[in-house]
C-alpha cells in the first residue's frame, strides 16, 4: 500500500469523527442548554455537516473570490488591492477575454435551444408504441453514458482532417470545391464542431427526462381532444407542451448553466486557441498555469454574473409560458 | 352505409401502417447517427497503424489487432492511475452518500429554526459555477499544506457537497409516508433507529441513483485532480488521459486513444446497465440529470 493512501485514509476517518462529534455537541448544546425541542435540535445536528461545508467551501470562498477579483495575487505573499483594474484590463486590453465570452455565449445560445427541441422530439419518438421501442430507448440513451474523455476523443478523431466526418461530407465538399477540414484546428469551424458534438451528446439524458414527463401526461386529455377531432400537431401544441412546460423550463435552465460552464470536454479536445477558449478554460489557465489568481477570479465572477442574468431572464419570461397544473387546481 | 364505414376503417389502418413505417425509418436513422461514433471508436481501436488513415476509410478493421488494448494500457502507468482513481472514488463516494443521506433526512423530516433559509441556500448553490469557488478552495488546501495529496479530492465529500444529490434524496424522503415513522416511534424506536430500520430500506433506489450519478461525477472530474495532484504517480485516469492525448497539432496514435476511450467507458457503462431500472427512477423522480 502506498503511503499517501494511508495518510489520506487516516485524515478521511478523522474528518468523519470530527463531524460526528460536532453534530453530537451541537445537539447536546441546543437541547440541554438552549432548551430546544429534541426534534429541532436533532434536525439541525443532522444537517450540520452540510452547514460546515457550505460555510467553509462555498460561502467563504465566494466572498473571498470576489475580494480576490479586486487584487493581484500569485499565491506568494499577500493579495495586492488594485480596485477595478482587473476588470478594466479584461474589458479593454485583454486580447483573450471577449473572444472567450463570445465563444462561450454563442455555444450556449446555439446548443441549448437545439438540444431542448431536439431532445423533446426524440422523447416523443421514444414514446411511440411500436414493437422493439425498448431497444431504441437504450440506444438513444448511450451517449449519456460516455465519460467526457471518451466523447472528446471520439469527436476529435471524427473531426480530424483525415477523419470520418470529412469522408462522409466529401461528396458535398467536392461540389463546393472545399478540401478536407481540420474542424478543431481551424478557428471558424471550432464552434460548429463543438455544437455538433454537444447536440449529439445531449439527446440521451435530456430525452429520458422528457420521456418521463410525457408519460405523466394523463391520457384523458388526448381522448377528449380526439373526440373534438384535434390533429396530432394540435394535440402536441395545445396539450403536451403546456403540460410539460415546467420540465422544459428546468431543461433550459440546466442546459444554459451547463453549456456556459463547459470545461472537461474542451480541455480534452484542445481545439486551436485562435478561436478563443471557453471561459472556464480561460479561468483555469489564468489561475493555475499563469498564477494570476486575481484576474482568474474576475473572469469567474463575470461568468457567474452571466449565468445569473440568463437564469433570471428565463425565470422572468417563464410566467408567460410555463403552466403549472397546481395553479388551476387551487 | 356499411361499405363507407369499411372503407373509412381501411384507410385508417393503411394510414396507421404508413405512420408506423415512417416511425421506424426515423428511429433507425437516428439510431444510426447515435451509434456511428461508437462503431467508429471500436473500429479504430482494432486497426493496424497503417490502416488508420486509409482513404476511403476501412469500416471493418482487417486485421483486427486486439493487442492495441494491451499496448495502449501499457503506454502509460495506467495501472497506477486506475488504482489512484479507485481510491478517490471509494472514499469520496462512500463519504458523500452517507453524509448526503443524513443531511437530506434532516431536511426532509425535521423542522428547526432556520430550516427554510438553509434549504433555500442549498438549492441556490446548485446555480453557483464551480469555478467561482475553486481558487479560494485551492488556497485553503495550500494553507493546510495538503496540495499534491488525495485529501482535497475526498475529505470535502463528508460535508454533503453535492446539492443535487441532497435535493434528490430529500425528495425521496418526502415521498415516504410519515405514518411509518410514527408507528415505529410508538413501538419505541428512537429517531436514529427509525432512520436505520424503517427509512433506509425504502431509500435504496434513490441511494443507488445517487451512487450512479456521483460515480460518473468522480470518473469525469478533470479540474480537481489536475490542480491538486502534481506527482505523476498520483495522477487519476483522467489526468493520465489528458497528458496521453497530446496537443492539437500532434498526430496521436488514434488506435491507442480509441482503445483507451473504450476502456474508460466500460466502468460507467457497466454501472449504468446494472442499475438502469433504479437510475431512471431516480432521474424521473426529481427531473434532475447527472
Amino acid at each position: 500500500m502506498n503511503d499517501s493512501y494511508i495518510t489520506t485514509f487516516f485524515h478521511w476517518i478523522s474528518v468523519a469523527v470530527a463531524l460526528v462529534l460536532i453534530a453530537a455537541g451541537l445537539y447536546l448544546f441546543l437541547h440541554y442548554i438552549v432548551r430546544w425541542h429534541q426534534k429541532q435540535a436533532l434536525g439541525l445536528a443532522l444537517v450540520s455537516p452540510w452547514i460546515i461545508g457550505f460555510a467553509v467551501f462555498t460561502a467563504g470562498p465566494l466572498v473571498y473570490s470576489l475580494y480576490l477579483s479586486f487584487t493581484q495575487y500569485s499565491l506568494f505573499g499577500n493579495p495586492k488591492w488594485v480596485g477595478l483594474q482587473n476588470y478594466i484590463n479584461l474589458f479593454t486590453h485583454d486580447p483573450q477575454f471577449w473572444p472567450s465570452v463570445k465563444l462561450t455565449m454563442l455555444y450556449a445560445l446555439i446548443t441549448v435551444p437545439i438540444g431542448v427541441v431536439g431532445s423533446l422530439l426524440i422523447a416523443i419518438l421514444m414514446n411511440q408504441k411500436v414493437r422493439g421501442i425498448g431497444i431504441f430507448r437504450v440506444i438513444f440513451y448511450l451517449p449519456a453514458v460516455l465519460p467526457d474523455v471518451a466523447v472528446a476523443l471520439i469527436w476529435r478523431w471524427l473531426f480530424n482532417g483525415h477523419g470520418l466526418f470529412n469522408y462522409l461530407l466529401s461528396p458535398f465538399m467536392h461540389i463546393m470545391h472545399v478540401s478536407n477540414i481540420d474542424w478543431f484546428g481551424k478557428a471558424q469551424y471550432v464552434l460548429p464542431a463543438f455544437s455538433i458534438m454537444s447536440i449529439w451528446g445531449i439527446f440521451g439524458a435530456n430525452a429520458v427526462i422528457f420521456l418521463a414527463a410525457l408519460q405523466e401526461v394523463s391520457k384523458s386529455y388526448y381522448e377528449v381532444a380526439d373526440l373534438d377531432g384535434a390533429t396530432k400537431f394540435q394535440k402536441l401544441w395545445f396539450i403536451t407542451i403546456p403540460l410539460i412546460s415546467p420540465i422544459i423550463l428546468l431543461q433550459i435552465i440546466q442546459g444554459i448553466i451547463g453549456a456556459l460552464q463547459i470545461f472537461s470536454v474542451a480541455m480534452f479536445v484542445r481545439p486551436t486557441t485562435s478561436a478563443g477558449e471557453f471561459m472556464n478554460q480561460l479561468i483555469y489557465e489564468r489561475g493555475f498555469t499563469q498564477m494570476h489568481m486575481g484576474e482568474a477570479s474576475s473572469i469567474a465572477w463575470f461568468l457567474f454574473a452571466i449565468i445569473l442574468i440568463f437564469t433570471l431572464l428565463i425565470f422572468k419570461s417563464s410566467t408567460a409560458w410555463v403552466y403549472y397544473e397546481s395553479n388551476i387546481k387551487r | 352505409m356499411e361499405s363507407v364505414n369499411a372503407k373509412f376503417l381501411h384507410s385508417m389502418s393503411a394510414r396507421r401502417r404508413v405512420g408506423k413505417i415512417v416511425t421506424y425509418i426515423v428511429l433507425i436513422a437516428i439510431a444510426a447517427i447515435v451509434l456511428m461514433p461508437f462503431f467508429w471508436m471500436l473500429s479504430t481501436a482494432l486497426k493496424q497503424e497503417t490502416n488508420i488513415y486509409k482513404w476511403p476509410p476501412q469500416w471493418i478493421p482487417h486485421p483486427a489487432v486486439w493487442k492495441n488494448f494491451i499496448n495502449a494500457w501499457n503506454a502509460e502507468p495506467f495501472g497506477q492511475y486506475l488504482s489512484n482513481t479507485l481510491f478517490i472514488v471509494i472514499l469520496g463516494l462512500s463519504a458523500e452518500v452517507i453524509s448526503e443521506t443524513i443531511v437530506a433526512y434532516g431536511f426532509a423530516r425535521f423542522n428547526f429554526p432556520g430550516h427554510d433559509v438553509l434549504f433555500f441556500l442549498l438549492l441556490a448553490t446548485m446555480m453557483l459555477p464551480f469555478h467561482v469557488t475553486v481558487i479560494p478552495t485551492y488556497i485553503i488546501w495550500q494553507r493546510l499544506s495538503l496540495l499534491n495529496t488525495f485529501d482535497p479530492l475526498v475529505l470535502r465529500a463528508w460535508t454533503a457537497w453535492g446539492p443535487f444529490y441532497v435535493f434528490l434524496l430529500r425528495q425521496f424522503f418526502m415521498s415516504i409516508p410519515t405514518e411509518l415513522d410514527e408507528a415505529a416511534e410508538i413501538d419505541g424506536c428512537n429517531p436514529l433507529q427509525t432512520f436505520q430500520h424503517i427509512i433506509i430500506p425504502q431509500m435504496k433506489p434513490a441511494i443507488l441513483a445517487v451512487i450512479v450519478f456521483a460515480f460518473k461525477g468522480y470518473w469525469n472530474d478533470l479540474l480537481n485532480p489536475l490542480i491538486y495532484l502534481s506527482d505523476m504517480n498520483k495522477y487519476t485516469m483522467n489526468v493520465g488521459m489528458y497528458f496521453f492525448m497530446g496537443g492539437t497539432n500532434e498526430s496521436p496514435q488514434w488506435n491507442y486513444l480509441m482503445a483507451m476511450a473504450i476502456i474508460m467507458t466500460l466502468p460507467v457503462l457497466l454501472i449504468f446497465f446494472f442499475s438502469q431500472k433504479y437510475f431512471v427512477e431516480g432521474i424521473t423522480f426529481s427531473g434532475i440529470k447527472g
